[in-house]
């Protein structure tokens, strides 16, 4: 409930979050993530890269209120009182039992508006992610890539003031995932020109290359238990497109993680006794 | 360019080929099953090996047998004297009850014993001894505390369907799907809106599944209480019939209870198929 | 930015329901719920069969009672021999419907027009409750063993021929080809990949097939009341004993667990998937 003046322009502010699972059968408590500190300013999009089972899915379960964080404060912009507004949008997770258009606005239907309303509200975002016309399909009968835009659908349907996205893509063959980057800026920016305020992005990935590509700010975290390694900021131009990926800047940036996260996977390697070549 | 290929052999069109000389081969080959096992009947019960008398010496004895013409004749006699319609009417009554009462009871109790961790736990020698028991030896025990009437009848129909109803109720509900949980509470859903939309949509199609199995064993909890205790309905007919040597009465019983579990069986299925819209049809 | 927003921290539905109960507790919970649950059912019934809460006119059963009995009970040679009838019939029915089901469901499964030709009579006999040809069996067969045999038989014989047809017809194409292509006889096919498919179907419908079979066993016990655990239950209602009726069923109760006990040991050995459980009738 803290509101002081440096975070006037904050979406999302994380303060010393610590968090232990409870290991169910021998009960030994395990440190998913440590430390962590994060803002991110409105209309940012950040995207957060790591080892597998670094925490970044847990990071955004708290983000999203489905769990709860065991030290530190998480502090989100929201309009409406007592909800967090921020929307997780996981790998392929529509409902196989609701039509496209109730996937799409579900969200909706939960805040209360009317099912009619709902639907009205949901047809322009169906037409923004290209799924014009399999608004009455069931999920599926939608190959991957395009549940995955309903996905992006439902989300953005509800306006949230923060989008989760974690690892949206990493169902998606690699000529796909190309054209949902590609096509996710595009979303974020006609977004933006519909809404007015551009949208904050939390995203989640294993993919450099998808990180830099789509980011102002890739966090770099280190392997168990989570913390973050490293800030930085892709000062490459918006809007982008997949030309982008051929520059000597954007390769620079890919190389830079890269060996970041190759010293934590050296580092794990060495604690089981092993080499990494 | 002209070197000799080996012949090259074409398999597909000419199994395509052989099936199309019978349009509809699967009605074909019932009714030629269904028709023929009718006709060997027939003919072997009339087969008679000593014409002096008629039906004992037979290749298959008609007294014990029976045979289509005889059951055809049989079944039109008491239809049209009305004889066997009370007898149709209580076994309905005892099935209708019995059946809705599990439903009900089932569903309820699946539900519960499936969301609330536990209550199962609780509940679970108990539940999985019963599971276990053929229910039908209870009869004995529900005539000693509710005599032989209807209410006897109907506890032991629910007791022989309920444990359809809730187990496969149970398995439904805790079929459900984490993930699907997750995203319903991060959407904010209340916990009613949670139920109408992922629970219930996850558990519909296996609590069809528990109530179509239990309109059959409904029904043989029917037969059994007849069997026991009754001076009326379907089994009783059977029972009656089969004792006083009118074997063609009883199958006139067993056509009946075939073909009312067939109506049923494929009535529960229809409203499966109304639920299934969502899922990937394999069968076409 | 906008007017009127603010910061506020994340809360979770978790957290109002994060348990406060002791660790020892929590640690075992599965067990002692379990098993209060079941010792709270016990003396319930024991304290109310005690003060006369439980008087139905007729049913005095408590659980002291029930033990009372089955001592008695278990000294009687008639008892052995009506355990052993039972057994028997269960045992030699239920091998008659895996020795005639599994071929019959192999055929009806393997030839389309076999199939084609049993299927209105499958559908007949899965539909109809079989327990109602039990006159017929009386008819045929007499009152003794081998009516119980066959009524036994009866009930298993269509769990076990309907699944493992299902089991012939669901095999996978890809592995039918696969043998197809090294041109395999049809035989080979079968012995080496139907029939190893099909046997997760088999065991499936085995365990299905107990539960009938057991229905089977009482029912025809009651019904011809010659021999067995069936006429313990029903003589014991005529003479009232309500403490031996029940130790009679709960008889029928533990042969159920102990069955589907032996079945899931069987299932894990043989079964690598699950078929889906639609195919019980
Ligand atoms: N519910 C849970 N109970 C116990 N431990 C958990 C739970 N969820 C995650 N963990 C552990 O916490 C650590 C972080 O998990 P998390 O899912 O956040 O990793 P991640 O960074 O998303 O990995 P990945 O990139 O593979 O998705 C893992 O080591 C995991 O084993
Ligand atoms: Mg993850």
């Amino acid at each position: 409930m803290t509101s002081a003046p440096a975070t006037q322009d904050l979406a999302l502010s994380a303060r010393g979050v610590r968090m232990e699972y409870l290991d169910r059968g021998t009960r030994e408590r395990f440190v998913a993530i440590d430390s962590l500190d994060l803002d991110i300013k409105q209309g940012e999009f950040v995207t957060i890269v790591g080892p597998s089972g670094c925490g970044k899915s847990t990071f955004v379960k708290l983000v999203n209120g489905l769990l709860s964080a065991t030290e530190g404060e998480i502090l989100v912009r929201s309009v409406a009182k007592g909800k967090s507004d921020a929307m997780v949008f996981q790998d392929s997770a529509l409902f196989p039992w609701y039509k496209i258009i109730d996937n799409v606005s579900y969200g909706l239907v939960c805040a209360g508006v009317s099912k009619k309303q709902a639907h009205e509200r949901a047809m322009p975002l169906i037409k923004l992610v290209g799924l014009g016309g399999f608004e009455n399909k069931y999920p599926y009968q939608l190959s991957g890539g395009m549940q995955q835009r309903a996905n992006l659908a439902r989300a953005l349907c509800v306006d949230p003031a923060i989008l989760l996205m974690d690892e949206p893509f990493a169902a998606l063959d690699a000529q796909t995932r190309e054209v949902m980057q590609a096509e996710l800026l595009r979303i974020w920016r006609g977004a933006e020109a519909e809404g007015g305020a551009r949208k904050t992005v939390l995203f989640i990935t294993h993919q450099i290359e998808e990180a830099v590509f789509l980011s102002d700010r890739v966090i770099v975290m280190s392997a168990r238990p989570g913390r973050i390694m490293e800030d930085i900021r892709i000062d490459l131009p918006r809007p982008r497109d997949l030309h982008v990926k051929r520059t000597p800047e954007f390769q620079e940036y890919q190389e830079q993680i890269w060996q970041l996260i190759a010293s934590q996977l050296k580092a794990a390697a060495s604690q089981f006794g092993g080499s990494t070549e | 360019m002209t070197v000799a290929a080996p012949a090259m052999t074409s398999r597909g069109p000419e199994r395509s080929r052989r099936r199309i000389k019978i349009p509809n081969e699967r009605l074909f080959y019932a009714v030629l099953g269904f028709v023929g096992l009718l006709v060997i009947w027939e003919l072997a019960s009339n087969f008679d090996l000593d014409p002096e008398t008629p039906g004992t010496q037979g290749l298959v004895k008609r007294i014990l047998m029976s045979a289509p013409t005889l059951i055809w004749n049989a079944g039109i006699e008491d239809f049209s004297s009305g004889v066997i319609w009370p007898h149709i009417a209580i076994s309905l009554q005892e099935w209708f009850y019995g059946f809705i009462i599990s439903c009900f009871l089932g569903i309820t109790l699946g539900l519960s014993l499936g969301w609330f961790r536990r209550f199962r736990l609780a509940t679970q020698p108990l539940v999985s001894a019963l599971y276990s028991t053929p229910t039908i030896a209870l009869f004995p025990l529900i005539v000693l505390i509710a005599g032989i009437g209807l209410e006897s009848k109907v506890i032991l129909v629910v007791l022989a369907s309920i444990f359809a109803v809730i187990i496969n109720t149970m398995v439904g509900v805790q079929s459900v799907s984490w993930k699907h949980l997750e995203i319903a509470s991060s959407f904010g859903a209340s916990q009613t809106q949670i139920v109408r939309s992922v629970v219930l949509p996850t558990t519909i199609p296996f609590i069809l599944t528990g109530v179509r199995l239990a309109a059959g064993r409904s029904l043989v909890g029917v037969v059994v209480a007849e069997f026991q205790a009754a001076n009326q309905g379907v089994g009783f007919y059977i029972a009656l019939n089969g004792q006083t040597l009118n074997t063609a009465r009883v199958f006139i019983g067993l056509l009946l209870l075939g073909g009312f579990g067939i109506f049923v069986g494929e009535l529960v299925r229809l409203v499966e198929n109304r639920f299934d819209a969502w899922r990937p049809s394999i069968h076409r | 930015m906008t007017a009127g927003t603010q910061m506020i921290a994340v809360t979770s539905n978790a957290e109002r329901h994060r348990s406060r109960l002791p660790r020892w507790y929590r640690r075992r919970e599965a067990s002692i719920l379990s098993f209060s649950g079941l010792a709270a059912f016990v003396i319930i019934w024991q304290v109310a069969a005690q003060i006369g809460q439980l008087d139905f006119t007729f049913f005095f059963a408590s659980p002291t009672g029930i033990i009372e009995a089955a001592s008695k009970e278990v000294q009687l040679p008639r008892f052995w021999d009506d355990v052993a009838t039972s057994a028997w019939e269960l045992l030699a029915g239920s091998g008659v419907a895996l020795g005639l089901g599994v071929p019959i469901g192999l055929a009806i499964g393997w030839y389309r027009r076999v199939g084609f030709m049993f299927d209105p009579w499958l559908n007949f006999f899965n539909a109809l409750p079989r327990i109602a040809l039990l006159p017929l069996l009386v008819l045929w067969l007499g009152l003794g063993t081998e009516m119980k045999i066959a009524a036994v038989s009866l009930g298993a014989f269509f769990s076990i021929v309907v699944p493992t047809a299902q089991g012939v017809k669901t095999v996978d194409r890809n592995l039918l080809d696969v043998g197809r292509s090294m041109d395999a006889s049809q035989g080979r096919i079968f012995t080496s990949i139907v029939l190893p498919a099909t046997v997760p179907y088999i065991i499936s419908g085995i365990r299905i097939a107990i539960g009938r079979g057991l229905i089977g066993v009482v029912v025809a016990e009651f019904y011809a009341q010659t021999k067995g655990i069936g006429v313990i239950i029903v003589k014991s209602q005529q003479a009232l004993n309500s403490d031996r009726m029940l130790f009679g069923i709960i008889l029928f109760t533990i042969s159920g667990i102990l069955l589907s006990y032996a079945t899931s040991l069987l299932e894990r050995r043989f079964q690598k998937w699950r078929p889906g459980q639609d195919m019980e009738e």
